[in-house]
């Protein structure tokens, strides 16, 4: 499996080289782009804080609730003062029982928090430079939210050697798909 | 695994966990960046062990062939490791797993760069393959160092699939860092924001563990299994 995975990777890596930075040709500007990014530190956020009232979370999983919680809020005040009065309102959210159930938690902390990697790689190569420092410290702090639940849950904290990229699109299709967000995405 | 994790001062893992400054040469990887235009040489050996020597590289080549440097450190490390063969359990496994991916990004890097490829230089580990905590330590500041070295590039790379490969690569060393610091005790995402590093920064912490001991090999990556 190791090894079959590395082969993959590899071949991932090597495939992306000449690839476009964004599969859908269409390109968003900084705002749009860190706008994104906050929809996504929002639900995260917002995810952290209602498990943490209603999941009843013990030992390290609710001390990663906390840290990673605390880590998103940050990130959510961040952007909104790097936007200024372009950032948009925070949504509603209904997380049903990811936030009400332990395990369900974990599952969904894994499934937004690989996304949320994802997504900000998408936008990276398009952001200015200036933008793109900022968003490059927060997408590895993503990657290690998402390599601790995954141990967390048991699974490879780091599954390949290549962390894929997915198209703003694809990550609203995502976010549409768990239903968590009452409102528009 | 405890309920609970250490924090861990992000900042000093890497001096810490490399052990003490010895006088050294710094030839290797100096000599190695210099040519590959990411330091300028005599800035470079004038202040020999400070960071305030910022990194200065002339465009994406210099950038990866940097890039590919920290991976031949990483790749070499962990397949050594794996063959001493003195790591157990889930560090064993990470050693495994992470070893696989440092290779991979060995391979792609060379691949991209072609015939500009700097060469594999030899590396002595001192001993941090030879046991487990050793390796433990040596891979947290490894990995949390190859967050900040990729970071403190990105902004600088000009070709966007390039850019779209490196923070591919910087999310997974990310990844390799919460991983192992979990292993370590310690808590896997220390702070909010992950700071960058420059050039001259990582050069200074890698020459400190005097891991690089000699200029590369003629015929590129001898012993080199991957």
């Amino acid at each position: 499996m190791l090894s079959g995975a590395g082969l993959l990777a590899g071949g991932i890596l090597v495939g992306g080289i000449g690839a476009p930075a964004l599969g859908s040709g269409s390109r968003l500007g900084d705002a749009e782009i860190l706008n994104f990014a906050l929809e996504m530190e929002e639900l995260q956020a917002a995810l952290y804080a209602q498990a943490l009232q209603h999941a009843g979370l013990t030992g390290e999983l609710a001390q990663f609730a906390r840290i990673v919680g605390a880590h998103e809020r940050a990130h959510v005040a961040f952007l909104r003062d790097t936007l200024g009065s372009r950032a948009k309102p925070a949504p509603a959210f209904d997380f049903g029982d990811a936030v009400t159930n332990s395990d369900r938690f974990a599952v969904t902390a894994r499934t937004l928090e690989d996304l949320g990697v994802a997504a900000l790689d998408g936008q990276a190569a398009s952001l200015t430079k200036l933008s793109l420092a900022s968003v490059a410290a927060i997408v590895s702090v993503e990657a290690r939210h998402a390599a601790w639940i995954r141990d967390l849950l048991g699974e490879l904290p780091a599954p390949s050697a290549s962390n894929p990229a997915q198209p703003a699109a694809q990550v609203r299709a995502a976010i549409r798909r768990t239903g968590f967000v009452k409102g528009t995405v | 695994m405890s309920d609970h994790l250490a924090p861990l001062d992000s900042d000093g893992a890497p001096a810490e966990a490399m052990g003490p400054l010895a006088p050294s040469t710094r030839r290797g990887l100096l000599r190695m960046l210099a040519a590959a235009g990411l330091i300028a040489p005599a800035a470079a050996l004038a202040t020999a062990g400070v960071a305030e020597a910022a990194g200065d590289p002339q465009g994406d080549v210099a950038i990866l062939n940097y890039a590919l440097t920290l991976e031949y450190l990483q790749a070499s490390f962990y397949t050594e490791v794996e063959r001493i063969n003195a790591v157990t359990g889930e560090a064993a496994k990470l050693a495994r797993v992470v070893g696989d991916h440092e290779r991979a990004h060995v391979r792609a890097l060379r691949r991209v760069l072609g015939g500009r490829a700097v060469a594999r230089p030899q590396f002595d580990f001192h001993g941090a393959t030879e046991s487990e905590s050793a390796f433990v330590r040596t891979a947290v500041a490894f990995e949390d160092l190859g967050v900040a070295a990729y970071k403190g590039q990105a902004p600088r790379i000009t070709s966007p699939s390039y850019l779209s490969f490196a923070l591919s690569i910087h999310a997974v060393e990310a990844r390799h860092a919460a991983w192992i610091r979990r292993i370590a005790g310690v808590v896997p995402a220390q702070s909010a924001f992950d700071q960058p590093a420059t050039a001259a920064h990582v050069v200074a912490v890698v020459d400190s563990t005097h891991f690089i001991v000699g200029p590369t090999q003629a015929d590129g990556m001898p012993g080199f299994t991957g």
